[in-house]
Parts: C-alpha cells; sequence; structure tokens
C-alpha cells in the first residue's frame, strides 16, 4: 500500500513538471491588413476632433468578402494541420459582441450591473499575440492576370514583423481569382512558417521579447527622480531589470520623471518556481519590490495578452 | 546419356554466367550509387522548383549527376528529399512559386544526427515514403546533357513536403511549431 501511495505521489509530481514544461503560447489571428480593406471599400470613417480619420471595418469585410473568407479559412486550415490553430477574427468579433449584450443585460438579484472601467471597455478588441496580416492585390496585364500576396507576422506588443511571406504567383489567361489566391496561399504559407520557427526557436534561446512601461499617477507626490540610498528610483529600476532579464537584455527607449519605456526585454519562458511565465508574471517580481521597503511604493500592474505590461506607481 | 550430360553442362554454363554477368552489373551499379550518394552529401545536384503543387506537396525538378543515366534518374528521389531538409530550393517566377527555405535552419543538423540521417537515405531507406517520380521518370532530351564523362539528368519529382515534416518533427529531428508551448 505504501509502496502504491509513493508511486502514485511520484507521477503526480511528473505531471506537475510535464505541465510546467510547456511555455504559454501565443495566439495568431489572421486580418486582412489596412491597405486591403481601403483598396476593397471595408473602411469606415469618422470624426476625430475635426480630424476626418479612417479605420478598417473588419465584419463588413468578412460579411461580404468570399474570396477574404476563402483565404481565411484554407490558412487557418493549414495552421490547424501544422499543430497551430488560430484565432478566427470573425469569430472573435462576434463573441464581442455577444459578450457585450450579455453584459448589459446582466444584473444580479440585488439589481448590481456588471462594473466596466473606460480602460476595459477600451481593451475590449479582438485581439492575438500574432496578427498574420493579409494583403493581396490582383494584376493584370492584357487578358493575364496575376495575384501578389504579402503575409506579415506582426508581434502585437513589440510592433515588429516577425515573420513574413510574399512574392507574385504566375500569371494565368484562365484562372479564376479564388485558385490563384489558393496557389498563392499553398506557395506561400511554408515559407511564412519557417520565418515564424525560427521566431520561437530564437524566443526559446534568448527569451519571449515584451515591453515594459512606468508610469505614474498624478496624485502621487514622488516621481522617478526620487532618491533611495543614493539612487535614483529610475536607476533602481532599471538595475532591477538589468539582473531579472534574459543575459540583462533589454533597452531604456525613454526616461523622464514621470514614465520609463523598456524595449526588447529579454524575459525568461519559465519563472524560478519552473512555471510558465509572460510580461505580467515577469512585472509582477518588480511590482513587488517597489511595494516592499525601502520604496513602499503602492502601485497597480496592468498587462496587455504575454507582451506588454504597464506599472503605475503611486495608488491602485 | 552423353547428350543429357551435355546439355546440363550448358545449361550450367550459362546460369553461372548469368550470376556473374548480373553480379558484376549490380556491382558497377553499386559504385555508380555509392559515388552518387557521396555527391548527394556533397550537395552535388541542382534543385529547380517546376510549378506550386498541390497542398502539402513540392512539385520541382533535380539534377543529378552519375556516370549512368539510370543512377542518376534513381539518384533524383534522393536529392528531392535531401534539398527539401538541408537546401531549400531557387524560386521560379514564371511558374509563381516563391524560394522556399529548408525544413531546417539548422546548418549542423546532418552530422548532430548522422545515425538517423545514414539509415534514412540508405537505399530503399525512408526517403521513398515522400517523394514520388512524376511522369514515370521521364526525361525531357534537353534534361539529358553529357557533361565530361557523366550525365546530368533532371527529373521532375513531387515531395510529401508536409508528411516529410511531420515525420521529421515526430522522430524530434526538427522542432514544429507549436513545440514547447
Amino acid at each position: 500500500m505504501k509502496k502504491i501511495m509513493i508511486a502514485l505521489c511520484g507521477l503526480m509530481l511528473m505531471g506537475t513538471t510535464l505541465s510546467f514544461g510547456q511555455a504559454k503560447k501565443p495566439t495568431i489571428m489572421v486580418l486582412p491588413s489596412d491597405l486591403w480593406c481601403n483598396t476593397n471599400g471595408f473602411m469606415m470613417e469618422f470624426d476625430n476632433q475635426g480630424t476626418k480619420v479612417k479605420i478598417p471595418n473588419y465584419k463588413k469585410a468578412f460579411q461580404e468578402s468570399s474570396d477574404l473568407l476563402n483565404v481565411i479559412s484554407k490558412i487557418n486550415g493549414m495552421m490547424a494541420e501544422r499543430g497551430f490553430p488560430l484565432k478566427n477574427a470573425e469569430s472573435a468579433l462576434k463573441t464581442l459582441e455577444a459578450e457585450s449584450a450579455e453584459n448589459a443585460m446582466l444584473t444580479s438579484k440585488g439589481g448590481a450591473g456588471v462594473s466596466e472601467s473606460p480602460v476595459d471597455k477600451l481593451k475590449k478588441t479582438a485581439k492575438a499575440d500574432i496578427i498574420m496580416q493579409l494583403t493581396w492585390t490582383v494584376n493584370t496585364t492584357g487578358p493575364k492576370k496575376s495575384i501578389t500576396f504579402n503575409l506579415q507576422g506582426l508581434d502585437s506588443y513589440t510592433d515588429k514583423q516577425i515573420a513574413t511571406a510574399v512574392g507574385t504567383g504566375a500569371p494565368s489567361f484562365s484562372a479564376e481569382l479564388p485558385v490563384l489566391l489558393e496557389e498563392a496561399v499553398l506557395a506561400h504559407l511554408d515559407n511564412f512558417n519557417t520565418t515564424l520557427q525560427a521566431h520561437f526557436d530564437d524566443m526559446f534561446e534568448n527569451g519571449r521579447e515584451i515591453i515594459v512601461r512606468i508610469k505614474k499617477f498624478d496624485s502621487w507626490d514622488g516621481d522617478l527622480e526620487k532618491d533611495y540610498g543614493g539612487k535614483e528610483l529610475g536607476d533602481v529600476i532599471e538595475d532591477w531589470m538589468k539582473a531579472n532579464t534574459v543575459k540583462g537584455r533589454f533597452s531604456t527607449t525613454d526616461a523622464t520623471e514621470s514614465m520609463m519605456l523598456f524595449e526588447q526585454v529579454r524575459i525568461p519562458l519559465y519563472d524560478a518556481s519552473g512555471k510558465a511565465t509572460d510580461a505580467r508574471g515577469f512585472c509582477k517580481d518588480l511590482q513587488k519590490t517597489l511595494s516592499a521597503p525601502p520604496y513602499g511604493i503602492v502601485n497597480k500592474l496592468m498587462m496587455k495578452g504575454l507582451g506588454q505590461a504597464t506599472i503605475v506607481l503611486g495608488d491602485k | 546419356m552423353k547428350k543429357t550430360t551435355q546439355s546440363i553442362l550448358v545449361a550450367l554454363t550459362i546460369l553461372l554466367a548469368t550470376i556473374q554477368f548480373n553480379s558484376v552489373f549490380a556491382q558497377g551499379q553499386g559504385a555508380a550509387g555509392r559515388k552518387a550518394d557521396r555527391d548527394t552529401r556533397a550537395w552535388r545536384y541542382e534543385v529547380q522548383c517546376v510549378g506550386v503543387g498541390t497542398d502539402g506537396t513540392k512539385l520541382i525538378k533535380v539534377f543529378s549527376y552519375s556516370k549512368k543515366a539510370d543512377v542518376a534518374i534513381e539518384q533524383a528521389k534522393k536529392n528531392a528529399v535531401h534539398a527539401m531538409i538541408f537546401q531549400g530550393f531557387v524560386g521560379n517566377s514564371g511558374s509563381g512559386c516563391p524560394t522556399q527555405k529548408p525544413l531546417t535552419n539548422n546548418p549542423g543538423l546532418e552530422q548532430e544526427k548522422i545515425d538517423f540521417f545514414d539509415s534514412f537515405f540508405a537505399d530503399g531507406g525512408k526517403y521513398m515514403k515522400f517523394v514520388t517520380v512524376s511522369g514515370d521518370g521521364a526525361v525531357a532530351a534537353q534534361d539529358r546533357m553529357k557533361v565530361g564523362k557523366e550525365y546530368k539528368i533532371g527529373v521532375v519529382v513531387s515531395v510529401m513536403y508536409d508528411q516529410l515534416r511531420k515525420d521529421l518533427e515526430a522522430a524530434g529531428i526538427i522542432r514544429g511549431l507549436s513545440s514547447g508551448f
């Protein structure tokens, strides 16, 4: 009986270790580029304090372009076949709408509604960690048609293009547009995945690349130039970054008395206990350091996906 | 009786001659095959994209070298799979296929996994599973060239790229997109 118990405990421990062995998987979503939406008339225009602003109308594009649907469906299928199913943008938009309606109707038995801050409202967009931005143009030379296809993998947090595949297909007299588009996807997706794989390999070797922002509430009387034992708070934070990033890699892009911006911050994929971590997990440790003596700064940690975190000093 | 013995002797002689001829021929093929394998390892082949293959496949033309035309044709299959894993191939704007990167981006993979690849690329090895010769191996006149004492022969082959990738991922030779997540 004792032996069985020991064996069971061993198995459970092994299971826990194995479950810690997986890094947080980024989500990927295919979206048409602004250029494609603009060329095909899927934009909406609004007046932003006197300036006309055009933004892509994805819902209209998904509802009216069968070519777009076919291309996204083909890409989604091929990625799923590679063990990396994608988030479907059209479904994500529908889920957002349904959730908004549910939140509007939801009340407790006592009559209370769901709490939603202005920031929560702003964050309610269809999002993914990596956006596969899709553009194609139809080239016509006399009776011949060809497709120029461009697929860009964009990191939602660092704004870096991490994968790409671009090229023009063979001109054809007779092939229809959907056939040319399918051929373009088949021709380019493997190259896209090869570059994406190189990005993941780099991530496993050098850590996940994130962005960290430090801000302060205007109600706080301190700032990032406040002195703590001969060191300014900004320097203290920089030293912490140096000590906790992979191989000390990060860039201080901006630093003033009221804000700091760290880019190209390479964080480990797992924390000290072996648990998979992300920008929020990484910054939680910084948050604890700043809250503890000698600093004792009350602060608020906010995150965006796997790769962006903001600490606002001075309040919750 | 004498006539019967004579007939048996003639038959035996013919049989022995046939066996010897076959063995010499096979030896010749073997030597040429071994030379072709050395060429493969030395990247002595050329790969061109012919067109965008159907879902999960790549359609390429492989030029291989050998003193024997049939060895070069057979080696084309091995070279095609070798190129997919280690070299990639150059695109062809006329047929709309882009330059393809190799399945591995580790330049030392061939040496690191030498045992795996030795058996994978052995004659009749697993590589055969992922490649088929198009048009029964028919070689166009312009793709059959005599270069010095050798033939340079171009054969169109279809490589089951997706299957090859999955197999290498399953064997732990290359990483899959979702590996580690």
